[in-house]
């Protein structure tokens, strides 16, 4: 079933348009990952989808009903939750507060357990709830701003590069647990990333973007069997 | 030691009444990133408004809840049609529209109630022979009970902050606008309830300042206010409430001191005087006395 459906996305800053007319749909419970070089536009569709940007051109559809654009707060209490990137914590803010205003869109009475729930999966979260989230190392700040996103219970997680500038084996780690939240929440998710061989290994359908335009939709198995999509993105 | 005590006292009532502007000076600037000069005029507006309303016979301590929720309407009002369409646009602009409403709040309390200086009335007893003997020196109720309102509001305000759902989106917005509004936090609301919650936090300053001001009710009262309290909330780091009320008790202790023990200085100096100290403070310590600039590690 479809879950997203986005159609004639267009989209930029100012006068420069960055995407000119992108169709995309996940289905729910399904991984999904957008590859593309610098530029291309894999961060205007995320912040499209996400509400933080109104595109000028197109729509977006949440099982099957347009959603109105650009306003995040209406995408969030929909299901739909981004991990911004370059993390986007609340630096000021204790690692328990950040958690807990992640939850500001639900109205239910679970928030407690959810936050123990996700401090039992980035145990390094628990140990520092008291600190500030400015003080954590980069790689903590990812997981954070992961768990954050978490807590607002979506349907739709929406990372945007989330193993820029981080080390390798932490990494491997967050990927390690986005595929489990994956596998046993049922959550569909969207990512962005530049690291294609991680990408691959996790998602079901790939997206290839260039130059604010779609121009090849497959399954992962597809992909790498596909030349010059390893030559261009895995270097093999 | 008489004297001292004297001196001190004074200190902290005016301290006090900086320290509640200058929080709400804070309150604003977290938010939408401007100094709003036009707190210290807005609150002159609804002190009028208070005094008139004791004038038709209606006590004090409900004119005060009535200035109250008028500077909340205000703040919240001034946000919503003014600020925000401007900042949209041009961050810097909204100084521009703070002084303009420094100069129409002040203009329409002129035009609305005259030029003459009125007798606010005090909340408190306020009879000479209304004190306590402390050490020698006398305290009087008046200047006690500004005390009391204002620890009860820093109460309510820190509580409101820290401890309510309310004050964490707060913060977050604060902190990152973008992440909040990520979040389902609605940031235009939250900004405009700020501004409200300053309106009214500078308006009971304004109702407690007034019987107590050399200037009584006039329309200067609240100029030096808020020259002040800004003072006051550079001294504590623009984004620090805990800064602001300690910056607006130390500038207000600095000037009592300045005036009773530095004769150089008494009288018409002691404005310059407090704030050239506030000036050395700054050079050493540019973030103020609490603003942190948060260290991020990547």
């Amino acid at each position: 079933m479809t879950l997203l459906d986005v159609t004639g996305l267009r989209a930029g800053y100012g006068a420069g348009e960055v995407l000119h007319g992108i169709d995309l749909s996940i289905d729910a419970g399904e991984v999904a990952v957008v590859l593309g070089a610098n530029g291309a536009g894999k961060t205007t569709i995320m912040r499209c989808v996400a509400g933080l940007l109104a595109p000028s051109a197109g729509t977006i559809s949440l099982d099957g009903d347009a959603v109105p654009l650009g306003s995040p707060d209406t995408m969030v209490a929909r299901g739909v939750s981004l991990v911004p990137q370059g993390r986007g914590t609340f630096t000021a803010l204790t690692v328990l507060e950040n958690l807990r205003v992640g939850a500001t869109s639900r109205r239910d009475d679970d928030v407690e357990s959810d936050l123990q729930r996700w401090m039992d999966t980035f145990p390094v979260l628990a140990d520092r709830r008291g600190q500030l989230a400015g003080t954590l190392s980069g790689g903590e700040q990812q997981m954070l701003a992961v768990a954050r996103a978490l807590m607002s219970r979506p349907r739709l997680l929406l990372c945007d590069e989330p193993s820029l500038g981080l080390a390798p084996l932490i990494v491997k780690d967050l990927f390690e647990v986005l595929a489990r939240v994956n596998e046993e929440l049922g959550m569909a998710m969207l990512i962005v990333e530049q690291n294609a061989q991680l990408a691959l290994g996790i998602a079901e359908h790939v997206h290839l973007l260039e130059v604010g335009h779609v121009i090849a939709t497959g399954t992962s198995e597809e992909f790498q069997a596909n030349d010059a999509v390893r030559r261009s993105y895995l270097g093999y | 030691m008489q004297e001292l005590l004297l001196r001190l006292f004074s200190g902290l009532t005016n301290g006090s009444i900086y320290a509640i502007v200058a929080l709400a000076l804070v309150v604003v600037f977290r938010g939408t990133g401007t100094i709003n000069f036009a707190q210290g005029e807005m609150a002159l507006f609804t002190t009028y408004v208070a005094w008139w309303l004791t004038t038709l016979g209606i006590p004090v301590w409900i004119t005060i809840v009535g200035a109250a929720s008028l500077g909340f309407a205000l703040g919240a009002i001034v946000e919503r049609t003014l600020i925000r369409p401007v900042r949209a646009k041009n961050d810097m602009a909204t100084l521009i529209v703070a002084l303009g409403l420094f100069i129409a709040f002040n203009g329409l309390a002129g035009v609305l109630f005259g030029p003459i200086t009125k007798q606010m009335p005090s909340l408190f007893p306020n009879d000479l022979d209304t004190y306590l003997l402390i050490g020698g020196a006398r305290l009087y109720f008046d200047a006690l009970g500004v005390w009391i309102v204002v620890l009860g509001l820093l109460g309510v305000t820190f509580w409101l902050f820290n401890r309510t759902t309310l004050g964490l989106q707060m913060r977050a917005v604060a902190n990152n606008p973008e992440s909040a509004r990520l979040v389902g936090v609605r940031a235009g609301r939250i900004m405009m309830l700020g501004w409200g919650m300053a309106g009214a936090i500078a308006s009971v300053a304004g109702v407690l300042i007034a019987p107590l001001s050399p200037q009584q009710l006039s329309l200067q009262t609240m100029f030096h206010v808020l020259i002040f309290a800004s003072a006051a909330a550079l001294l504590g780091g623009l984004n620090s409430t805990t800064g602001a009320v300690v910056g607006g008790l130390f500038i207000g202790l600095l000037q009592a001191i300045l005036i009773g023990y530095v004769p150089a200085v008494g009288g018409e100096l002691q404005q310059t005087a407090a704030l050239a100290i506030i000036v050395m403070i700054l050079l050493v310590r540019p973030t103020g006395l609490f603003g942190q600039k948060v260290t991020e590690r990547v």
